[in-house]
């Protein structure tokens, strides 16, 4: 599984190093901020960035299995003793360790700062934690979009259906906020694409 | 088997993909109705003015050197913005509430039970009022200390003044919802007062106190009685040269309830608390029911109001509470009602958004908006479509739950709709609940059902064309006649997609992949051909 994982790894490079440069443009930003005197409760500029991260996410996912379409990866790995099963697995914690490559130092920096600028109340390290899981959950729901599209035949009917849905599908934090409901909505919509992305990706000839 | 269960999760996946994705479009596009219907109701509709507003003494209000009378002024905000979660999530954090400055928060820390609560003290030094460096405390039933002392006791689940903590009073009202009674907490003498325990027949459940306000916390306008200011420097007689006139306020007052403090109970009813005692001093008024589109209920619960707010009044001429002015929107958002109740908490006035129709009828607002602004019969039926093509199964859960969600959750609902045409009829009071139901059934969710119809007789015939077992149809059926679109879109990207061949037996469109024609029953098998004996010859 690790090996298929690296090897994952190693086809998304441009997108995992993009993640990397991602995360640290945000934390760069932020921090010199917050340096300059910008309150570091002021999160305005977070559902921006959140926007084009949930994007970029579905992009890796149309990008995993476009590549993996054109370049027939599928077909020589299983000449190989790999099943499908492991190779969808180690897809989707590839793209499960990239979101959490951007999400998790920027979480980190922002209690980082909370705790050394901050107002001395915990509730806000809740309710950062809070916005982490939400955003965690929207970029993965756009990933599995962005799988779920990927594997169809068309290469752009794949890509503008998918950036369709996703921003059909993105407004909903605006509609329902970050509330233990929408989480569960979220978490459920993951759930059903996973499985709607394993029977195709089971049954479709390669 | 193992197939049947992996279509069956097949099916519920896609479906949920589709419930979901259909209706956040559906959602916006019911938005855009009620935006516009709210900015097409005319201005008049949308605010009420009393005057004279009945808090002021008469012997003051009909002053000869009166000018202007007292009057009190309150706008209706139609716009959706506030009530999207997003902004929600931020606006009613407790973090967020509780947060003014640098060196005026609190909080309530579950974990220790105890308010923890930052004030810096005003120092007098040399004339000017200065504050002090802030001091953080914790606030306990039973004392207040600057360290996490155990003697302090613990609170269960407190409600506070929250506009207290914002004014940086030095003395913090509240409840607590485990203890069952209310406290005062002095932060300049550090002393924690506790009132009597209230007994367990009290119907009293206190929800907010001091400042009573929706999540909108909108503005009341008050006006005092007003008298003239004569200007003494004025030059020339022209009238474009004068002055607009000068008015000043013939009584000082203050947005208090001066001995008492008011508490919002769950019930919708507003009390009056003595600061001193901590007890109930008797009843300041309740949470006027607003009009709505069908009559509902005449008593409403701060559940069932978009927004509401209280403005206490306490006129300084005998510095006691005068009464105070009650303001609540509609569950919907299409009307406000504004009541005033003096100091007994009788009402004296009541008022309701109105306008006026083209012919000079007086119309309700909550009516105007839906039927008589501009464009509104266009956008009203847009909108009921628009409800129409939810599932009805989610239509009669709204119908059946048409009360039991808070009215701002309404405004982001995406499955079950409570500010639907279909929630609003069952909230009607003037049918019974069988009459309601047919009313709904036949009138509100016709389409949605006709919808349902149609497109299971489109979904059976193309179940029996592709081949579906008899099982597998009748589930569909059901789905789609309870789901509707939803369950159409559904069968659609999950139906079989196979290549149809023509049955040699029936002349019908088979499957392929089955043994037997699915129309006729025939087997693959075709008779063997003989060659006839007869032969075709130059």
């Amino acid at each position: 599984m690790l090996t298929l994982i690296k090897r994952e790894i190693e086809d998304a490079i441009v997108l995992v190093l993009g993640a990397v440069i991602f995360t640290a443009i945000v934390i760069t930003v932020w921090v010199s901020c917050v340096y300059r005197g910008m309150s570091v409760l002021n999160i305005g500029s977070w559902p921006t960035a959140a926007f084009i991260f949930t994007i970029i996410c579905c992009v890796m996912g149309i990008w995993q299995m476009r590549t993996d379409r054109t370049k027939k990866i599928s077909s020589f790995l299983l000449t190989l003793p790999v099943t499908r099963r492991r190779i969808l697995i180690a897809r989707i914690i590839t793209g499960f360790l990239v979101i959490l490559l951007v999400l998790v130092p920027i979480t980190i920096t922002a209690l980082v700062l909370l705790q050394r600028f901050g107002p001395p109340i915990p509730l806000y390290k809740d309710f950062f934690l809070d916005i982490f899981v939400a955003t965690f959950l929207m970029s993965f729901a756009c990933y599995c979009i962005g799988l779920h599209n990927g594997w169809s035949s068309g290469k752009i009917a794949s890509t503008l259906g998918s950036l369709l849905l996703t921003l059909i599908f993105l407004p909903l934090v605006i509609i329902k906020g970050i509330s233990p409901q929408a989480l569960v909505i979220v978490s459920l919509f993951i759930a059903a694409l996973l499985i709607r992305t394993w029977q195709k990706f089971m049954t479709t000839s390669l | 088997m193992k197939s049947k269960i992996k279509y069956a999760v097949k099916v519920f996946a896609a479906g949920f993909i589709v419930i979901v994705l259909l209706s956040i479009p559906l959602f916006w596009l019911r938005l855009i109705c009620q935006e516009i219907l709210g900015e097409n109701l005319p201005s008049e509709a949308k605010c009420i003015n009393m005057q004279p507003c009945g808090l002021v003494p008469p012997e003051i209000e009909n002053d000869p050197n009166v000018v202007y009378h007292s009057a009190v002024s309150v706008n209706m905000n139609t716009g959706a913005l506030p009530f999207y979660g997003i902004i929600n999530c931020f606006i009613a954090k407790p973090a967020f509430n509780n947060y003014f400055s640098e060196k005026n928060w609190s909080y309530f820390d579950k974990k220790l039970g105890l308010i923890v609560c930052a004030y810096a003290p005003r120092m007098n030094v040399d004339g000017k009022v200065t504050l002090a460096k802030a001091v953080t405390l914790y606030v306990g039933p039973d004392g207040i200390s600057e360290t996490k002392a155990q003697n302090l006791g613990r609170f269960v689940a407190p409600i506070v003044d929250t506009g207290n903590i914002h004014s940086a009073s030095l003395v913090l009202t509240g409840y607590d919802r485990g203890l069952r009674c209310f406290f005062a907490v002095n932060l300049e003498k550090r002393v924690v007062t506790k009132g009597p325990q209230l007994s367990k027949d009290d119907f009293h459940k206190p929800i907010q106190i001091g400042r009573i306000s929706g999540i909108l916390r909108s503005e009341f306008n008050w006006s005092p009685p007003m008298t003239e200011v004569k200007d003494t420097n004025e030059k020339g007689d022209s009238a474009r040269e004068r002055k607009p006139v000068q008015s000043k306020p013939i009584i000082n007052y203050t947005y208090s309830a001066g001995q008492y403090e008011l508490v919002l109970d769950e019930s919708g009813q507003i009390d009056l608390l003595d600061k001193e005692t901590l007890v109930f001093a008797g009843k300041a008024g309740f949470l006027p029911a607003p009009q709505t589109l069908y009559d509902s209920k005449d008593s409403v619960t701060p559940k069932d109001l978009l927004d509401y707010d209280v403005l206490p009044l306490t006129l300084k001429t005998d510095n006691k509470y005068s009464g105070c002015f009650v303001k609540t929107v509609s569950r919907e958002g299409t009307s406000m009602a504004l009541a005033v109740f003096d100091e007994k908490g009788r009402m004296i006035k009541c008022d309701y958004t109105k306008t006026q129709s083209s012919s000079g009828k007086t119309i309700e607002s909550s009516v105007a908006f839906f039927f008589f602004s501009p464009a509104a019969p266009v956008l009203t039926i847009t909108r009921y479509l628009l409800e129409n093509l939810q599932p009805p199964i989610l239509s009669m859960a709204s119908f059946v739950t048409a009360d039991s969600f808070f009215a701002v959750a309404g405004h982001n609902a995406l499955f079950i709709l409570p500010n639907s045409f279909v929630a609003m009829s069952a909230r009607r009071i003037d049918r019974t609940i069988t009459a309601k139901l047919f009313l709904a059934m036949i009138y509100i969710i016709l389409p949605s059902l006709v919808l349902s119809i149609w497109l299971t007789c489109k979904v059976a015939r193309d179940a029996a064309m592709v081949g579906l077992s008899d099982k597998a149809r009748f589930y569909w059926k059901i789905g789609t006649i309870l789901f509707g679109l939803t369950a159409y879109i559904t069968y659609r990207l999950t139906r079989p997609s196979i290549t149809l061949v023509t049955c040699e037996n029936c002349g019908k469109l088979r499957r392929p992949d089955m043994e037997n024609c699915h129309r006729c029953g025939s087997k693959w098998h075709v008779p063997e051909l003989t060659a006839p004996a007869w032969r075709v010859v130059d």
